[in-house]
């Protein structure tokens, strides 16, 4: 039994080895990128050090628009037009949006929010070349049109709040998985990485996650045990961190905002497998890479790539999320207060 | 002959591990010296986890029922020493009419219940792993119960900013002893399931001492002129998870709480 699980684990490492060859060409170009390879600092027992807080950099969409075909990065007149749209964006956070009799605001004060810095990256997703999401397994199709008795997939929150259950994962406070929680949202998107001899910790603010990395070969927890955040187990290749995930709960979702991509849930089974690679490629840019694997709801693994850069100056705070999960209260009591209105009327 | 002197022997051999276990932990351990981490301090990485009753009281208490009888025997209180040195938590009169008043409420209002962070010192004792992992950058503390965690900064100390669940930590050697000094600390985490609590003026001092390859000696000292009449302290061993293959699991426990904290506007 467990031989043959390890056959298919063994099997489908090969599959996602052999697969993105795409994704593999990026982390070399990502490396020699500013020229020379950069060699990164060593910790004191000898692992290459990607120890500080890196934020993700926002603004890059998950999918590319489809007129982008190939391109990976924008043209000089596509950029500008990001930056303006950054621009209009940060404008917009310091409008009072509510008006002026509203007994609460809606929205956190801008200095809340983080933008982070446009760049030329024309979609998360390098690998398909096309930077959009492979195919849905006809199973995966069947299974989100058939979720919650047709309401769709939980990952995303349709409006319906009968139950607490009603919201997705990210509106709970319980997680936002292992890639949503490096791919910045709106506020709070410091990720830590700090390592000791034979592990390596991923620190993520929002919610606030800890993830212990063992480095020592150690084999995955019995596939009976399954995980938000997954069983992760480190190494390096040259100076690439290389994680491998597996033990995934079938109740998360990947992709941006945490708990879906785009307008739709990346709701994901307990196949999921994911390889991240972490390269340093210079002093202050951490490249990110994550491959994800899931033959029950992809035709195709595909992968994303998003830029961690390094800021020193950088607040990490404590994110109680779901101690202070008003928000939570205040959805269930708002739509019953509602339904009484209704019946009143 | 021989079997009275084996007799003898066995009885000194008894003796001895009988006195042995009378001592404190770090007394037994003073000539003890811990393997050293890359920073040249004792090495506290690894898996660590409290295995006292404090988390059901600090103070003594004699085995008691639980909160609902439909759990049974499993939900009950078992039956511990106190962890806290002289016996009893200096409370001010108000503070102590406040925590009786928190027991009548424990299973509803009990932080723990709720998958609240635990705070500090409470997340030490809990039954539930933690893992230290001391890095040339800090010392990080992940706590399995509710993915809680907090990094000791060991550089220039910072001050806290707004108060939080796990508090503003700044750490530093003394000797073989690594102590951290806690405040910024909100007041809302309890210390215990009986409702042992301190408010957000708490200054929480705790000292962290390997005594031998399996345990580290822990000491809180806590001080907080709103509810105490003096400083006041407690003590424990922490014991080391040999399990080969030990590790942190997901104990995400909001899902839990739901039902508790929101039950009640949920569509009839």
């Amino acid at each position: 039994m467990r031989q043959g699980l390890f056959a298919t684990l063994g099997l489908l490492a090969a599959l996602t080895t052999g697969l993105p060859v795409a994704a593999q060409t990026s982390a070399k170009s990502a490396a020699t990128e500013n020229g020379s390879a950069f060699t990164p600092p060593k910790t004191p027992w000898g692992d290459p050090d990607l120890q500080g807080i890196w934020p993700g950099n926002m603004g890059v969409p998950m999918q590319r628009p489809k007129n982008l075909g190939d391109r990976t990065t924008l043209t000089d007149e596509e950029y500008a037009k990001r930056v303006e749209q950054a621009q209009r964006a940060a404008a917009a956070d310091n409008e009072e949006r509510a008006p002026k009799d509203a007994r609460v605001g809606i929205g956190p004060p801008s200095y809340w929010t983080e933008r982070g810095k446009p760049t030329r990256q024309a979609s998360l997703i390098i690998d398909p070349p096309d930077g959009r999401l492979p195919a849905l397994t006809p199973e995966a199709q069947k299974r989100r049109k058939e979720a919650r008795g047709g309401l769709g997939d939980p990952a995303e929150w349709a409006g319906r709040a009968d139950s607490y259950e009603d919201l997705n994962l990210y509106y709970r406070c319980i997680s936002r998985g292992v890639t949503g929680s490096i791919i910045p949202v709106v506020y709070n998107n410091g990720n830590q990485i700090l390592q000791a001899p034979g592990f390596v910790v991923i620190r993520n603010e929002m919610i606030h996650e800890a993830r212990v990395i063992p480095l020592d070969g150690r084999p995955h927890v019995s596939p009976t045990i399954r995980e938000y955040m997954g069983d992760s187990r480190g190494h390096w290749e040259g100076n690439t961190l290389v994680i491998e995930t597996t033990n995934y709960t079938d109740k998360t979702s990947i992709g941006s905002n945490g708990v879906g991509y785009n307008g739709e849930g990346g709701r994901h089974t307990q196949a999921l497998r994911t390889v991240e690679r972490l390269t340093r490629v210079d002093d202050n840019t951490i490249s990110y890479q994550a491959t994800v694997d899931d033959p029950q709801t992809w035709t195709k693994p595909w992968t994303m790539r998003i830029e961690l850069k390094r800021d020193s100056k950088y607040q990490y705070l404590e994110y109680a999320c779901h101690e202070g999960n008003y928000a939570m209260r205040d959805i269930l009591s708002g739509a019953r207060a509602d339904e009484a209105a209704k019946v009143s009327h | 002959m021989r079997n009275r002197i084996k007799g003898l022997l066995s009885t000194a051999v008894v003796s001895a591990v009988l006195l042995l276990a009378s001592l404190p932990l770090a007394a037994q351990n003073q000539t003890y010296r811990a393997p050293r981490a890359a920073d040249g301090h004792p090495d506290l990485n690894g898996i660590w986890q409290a295995f006292t009753t404090a988390n059901f009281a600090l103070q003594d208490h004699s085995q008691q029922a639980g909160t609902m009888w439909e759990t049974g025997a499993v939900g009950a209180v078992p039956p511990g020493q106190g962890v806290v040195e002289g016996g009893e938590i200096p409370y001010q009169p108000a503070a102590l009419a406040k925590k009786q008043a928190n027991f009548g409420k424990r299973r509803t209002d009990d932080p723990e219940a709720k998958c609240y962070m635990p705070g500090v010192p409470r997340a030490n004792y809990m039954p539930y792993p933690f893992q230290i992992v001391q890095s040339p950058q800090g010392i990080l503390f992940v706590y399995e119960f509710a993915s809680a965690n907090r990094f000791v900064n060991m550089g220039k100390p910072v001050e806290a900013g707004s108060d939080t669940w796990m508090g503003t930590n700044n750490g530093h050697w003394e000797g073989d002893t690594l102590v951290v000094d806690v405040t910024g600390l909100n007041g809302l985490a309890w210390l215990d399931r009986s409702g042992d609590f301190m408010s957000d003026q708490a200054h929480v001092v705790e000292r962290f001492t390997r005594v031998d390859p399996y345990h580290i000696n822990y000491e809180a000292t806590i001080e907080d002129p709103k509810t105490f009449t003096k400083p006041w302290k407690i003590s424990m061993p922490l014991y080391r998870r040999v399990e080969k293959n030990a590790q942190l699991l997901d104990f995400k426990c909001v899902e839990f709480a739901e039902e508790l904290l929101y039950g009640q506007y949920k569509k009839k």
